[in-house]
């Protein structure tokens, strides 16, 4: 019997030996997709445009300017500023795995990146700018009518500039973090404390929100369903209403698109007001506010250790 | 009549394209073929409402803790429908707004089911994650209590049974939501409020956590029923149903359409197969009148030419004849011209004969014979006889006288056989002339143009004086000339017997006839001969030299004929002129002057 029993747990440690680096885990957290296979003349493009100050209605921002590829993706500031220099409404999110969000903005008011190209391009306190000055701008402009002609039939128009700045952001994916290697199968890629930490993660009810193949970004979520973080902090605004501002629905207020948690580690400051300077106070807010939990000892600790597995490469080095 | 017939015809062809356009326009299948495409489509619309539906579902049992299959579903949905309302919404495929009214309802479904589903996975994830984590505040507060001193362990029994029933109520709950469980399990939260109060304040935050926990699933779990309930009760199903009902009976119109557009089709391909045999019939009927109306002309050709033949042999037969009639007519016409002319002469002949034999028989030569006889009865006395006797001294001056007498006889008879022998000389001029006939060699000699007409008329001149013709002649100076003796003489005798005749019906006594002959132009001899008679009448005027006619009963009608032949043959020409009937008749020969030798 012993020997039998020995012989199976054997058995099972041989299997799971074989299978350790090749089976991808079941978990509610999926590894990212690859990048999907678009023109490269419209990504190219859209690249360019993302680079371009001339997208605003006085060409001093471009969509780089708060979406920093070399700052995750996002900048540093709680609130971004404005074409005119004045703070907008909400923190900046990611452009990282934007593409993966089922919606757009922390309010969720779009549902493709197109359309969000196109609210930022238009926002009064954003860009500022009117699609006939864009079109204009970018049609005169000959090395830009020439690659237009060349990746769209009709050349430079708003949905062309709206689906090449959407088809790169689309290729803006951050492919193998050490998490996704272990979600694929290289278990062995985490230390034993970020296994922990994923543990805790799962345990303590983050995994009810922040799932998926994005860690979040799949779900509205109300912003303090164990307490009112708002209230807490002080200074409530029109953008803490949150999706009511969209919906008008009273339960929606204070409701928020839950953020992915993708390259968390390195888009501080947190939450749609950027309230939240580090991850561990992120951490520890969510823990009162949404879990309504006490964390024990380090478990943030083990946590936060978690999340920075969660930073992904772009261009083939880490964020 | 033709044109309209085109015209007909025109239209015909006209309303049998446009027919066959109709039909054509009408028979597309796309209907059909995008039919199938619209209910695959449906299928997998409602495959993946089923799947979403399942999701929730799973969602709901927390069998799941990723909520992506949540959202996917419904980009796929999209994806699809994307595709169906392309399909659909093309025009002519439902009748007008009833498409329209099942989309905006179907797509209100999605977006009333979307926005339930996203409510259902805000609520189910907080649900789920606090009834997870209530064995664990469970254990966290029993926990707790071991740590606590056997004496307050008894005397907080009844609590940490409390405790434990409320733990046990609330997964009921959350398995049983009615009002009577959230009753208890609201009771029980009260329970441990109070007890809390009991308890050692390090426990209070535990107990805290579990009952905020608790109260969150004593609000959330109706919530989230309440959503699965409403989530369930979204049509859209249903309305995919409707649509697939509405596809359903607009197809079978379509096919029904489709089966009648078969039944037209086939009407009009029978009409036009009718058509074609028809004209099939007619072509082959016009090809055998073609064919019949062919032989008909082939028979009527040779005919034709059968008669052609024959007429033409009748032709040539004809024509030899006629050749022989013509033959025969020149002879007689030679004959009778011939004739005309030498009988004209033999008048002349006639007349010298008559007149010869009358003076031979009242010649003086019977007085010479009386003479004799008396001279033979006294040749025995004669010369008394001649001396004595009454009678015979008269004989010498009778002798004498009779002498006289015969050499004057002798000189008459002498110019009347003169006479005799020119028109017998006529006569074999008139001969030999009509023997080199075609020839028409003429001679030409000197001519005295008076001389000339003095024969003429002495030819005549029995003729003239019967009929008391009396002559003017009015011969102006010509010289002498060179001409047809012949041909001129010819011609002045008849047209001086032709005045004559023309004379011989007038009863007036002045029977006159001018004969006038002068120069013209120092180029023409111009002869004209004027009776006072019948005169022409105008429609006989251009027929008068033709050959044959005649106004005369024993008139043969060539010599007016002739004598224009005759003109024409010396380069001359004869005309007539006439002021018409009564009036007398004028008849002008002109012939190219040509002076004699020896002439100025």
């Amino acid at each position: 019997m012993a020997s039998s029993g020995l012989l199976l747990a054997l058995g099972l440690f041989m299997g799971l030996s074989v299978t350790a680096h090749a089976a991808p885990l079941d978990e509610p957290l999926k590894p990212l997709p690859p990048v999907p296979a678009l023109d490269p003349k419209r990504v190219q493009l859209g690249q360019r445009l993302f680079f371009d100050p001339r997208l605003s209605v006085n060409n001093t921002l471009s969509c780089v300017s708060c979406h920093r590829l070399d700052k995750g993706g996002a900048d540093d500031k709680a609130l971004s500023l404005g074409f005119d220099g004045k703070p907008v409404a909400v923190n900046t999110p990611t452009v990282f795995n934007a593409s993966l969000n089922f919606h757009q903005f922390w309010d969720g008011r779009v549902d493709t990146l197109e359309e969000q190209v196109h609210a930022v391009v238009t926002s009064p306190t954003e860009m500022g700018n009117t699609w006939e000055t864009v079109v204009k701008r970018i049609a005169d402009d000959p090395g830009y009518a020439k690659d237009f002609a060349n990746a769209y039939p009709d050349g430079v128009t708003k949905p062309n500039i709206q689906g090449a700045l959407a088809d790169f952001e689309r290729t803006l994916l951050t492919p193998n973090s050490r998490f996704d290697q272990y979600l694929l199968g290289n278990t062995d890629i985490l230390t034993p404390r970020e296994k922990f930490g994923y543990q805790r993660f799962k345990e303590y009810g983050c995994i009810a929100c922040h799932q998926g193949v994005n860690i979040g970004g799949n779900m509205f979520q109300k912003f303090g369903v164990m307490g009112d973080y708002i209230g807490d902090r002080g200074n409530p605004t029109q953008a803490d209403e949150g999706r009511f501002n969209v919906t008008g629905d009273e339960a929606d207020r204070q409701v928020f698109k839950v953020p992915s948690l993708r390259n968390v580690a390195v888009t501080a400051p947190y939450f749609h007001s950027g309230s939240a300077p580090t991850l561990e106070r992120a951490v520890e807010v969510m823990f009162k506010y949404q879990l309504g939990r006490e964390p024990v000892k380090n478990d943030t600790e083990l946590i936060v250790e978690f999340l920075k597995t969660l930073t992904g490469e772009w261009e083939g080095k880490p964020l | 009549m033709r044109a309209l017939r085109r015209f007909g015809l025109l239209l015909v062809g006209l309303l049998l394209a446009s027919v066959l356009l109709f039909m054509y326009v009408n028979s597309s299948e796309r209907q059909a073929a995008s039919y199938i495409e619209s209910r695959d489509l449906i299928r997998l619309l409602k495959q993946q409402d089923a799947i979403w539906d399942n999701e929730v579902l799973k969602a709901r049992v927390a069998l799941s803790h990723n909520y992506d299959p949540l959202v996917s579903p419904l980009h796929e949905m999209a994806r699809l429908w994307q595709r169906l309302d392309i399909i659909e919404s093309e025009s002519g495929r439902h009748a007008p707004s009833l498409w329209e009214t099942q989309r905006d309802e179907y797509l209100k479904a999605i977006k009333e089911k979307t926005r339930l589903v996203e409510q259902f996975k805000s609520h189910n994830s907080v649900l789920r994650n606090s009834l997870a984590f209530l064995p664990t505040a469970e254990d966290d507060i029993q926990a707790e209590f071991a740590q606590l001193s056997d004496d307050d362990k008894l005397q907080l029994q009844s609590v940490v049974i409390d405790t434990y029933d409320l733990l046990l109520s609330s997964m009921e709950f959350s398995l049983l939501t009615t009002r009577e469980m959230a009753a208890e399990v609201l009771l029980g939260l009260n329970r441990l409020e109070v007890n809390k109060e009991r308890l050692p304040v390090n426990l209070h935050g535990s107990i805290d956590i579990l009952s905020r926990h608790i109260a969150l699933i004593l609000r959330e779990q109706p919530r989230v029923n309440e959503l699965l309930e409403a989530v369930e009760a979204v049509p859209v199903s249903d309305h995919l149903d409707t649509i697939t009902t509405l596809l359903e009976k607009d197809q079978e119109k379509a096919a029904s359409k489709y089966q009648r557009n078969h039944v037209y089709l086939l009407v009009f391909a029978t009409l036009l197969l009718l058509i074609l045999v028809w004209l099939a019939i007619r072509l082959v009927r016009s090809f055998g009148e073609i064919k019949r109306v062919n032989k008909a002309l082939q028979t009527a050709n040779d005919e034709l030419e059968q008669r052609v033949e024959e007429r033409t042999r009748q032709l040539k037969d004809t024509q030899s004849e006629l050749m022989d009639t013509a033959r025969q007519a020149g002879m007689a016409e030679i004959a009778t011209n011939v004739l005309h002319n030498v009988g004209n002469v033999l008048n002349s002949v006639n007349i010298s004969t008559d007149l010869v034999s009358r003076k031979l028989r009242n010649s003086k030569g019977q007085g010479l014979a009386k003479a004799m006889q008396l001279i033979n009865e006294h040749s025995h006395d004669l010369g008394r006889f001649l001396t004595e006797d009454e009678k015979g001294k008269l004989l010498p001056g009778y002798l004498n006288q009779l002498v006289e007498a015969m050499a004057v006889e002798q000189q008459g008879l002498l110019d009347e056989l003169a006479q005799l022998s020119k028109s017998v000389d006529h006569i074999k001029d008139i001969v030999s002339t009509q023997q080199s006939y075609a020839g028409a060699n003429s001679l030409v000699e000197p001519l005295v143009v008076s001389e000339l007409l003095e024969d003429a008329l002495r030819m005549n001149a029995g003729a003239l004086t019967r009929h008391h013709v009396t002559v003017i002649k009015d011969y102006g100076n010509v010289p002498r000339v060179m001409g047809d003796k012949h041909r001129l003489l010819l011609i002045l005798i008849n047209l001086i017997s032709n005045a004559k005749y023309a004379m011989a019906g007038v009863s007036n006594d002045a029977r006159n006839m001018t004969l006038s002959a002068t120069v013209v132009n120092d180029e023409t001899l111009q002869i004209s001969v004027k009776d006072e008679g019948e005169g022409i009448p105008a429609e006989n005027m251009t027929r008068i030299f033709a050959h044959g006619f005649t106004t005369r009963k024993d008139g043969h009608g060539f010599g007016l004929h002739s004598c224009a032949l005759a003109a024409i043959e010396m380069n001359g020409h004869l005309t007539a002129h006439s002021e018409g009937p009564g009036t007398g008749a004028t008849f002008v020969l002109q012939v190219p002057l040509k002076l004699a030798e020896g002439e100025p």
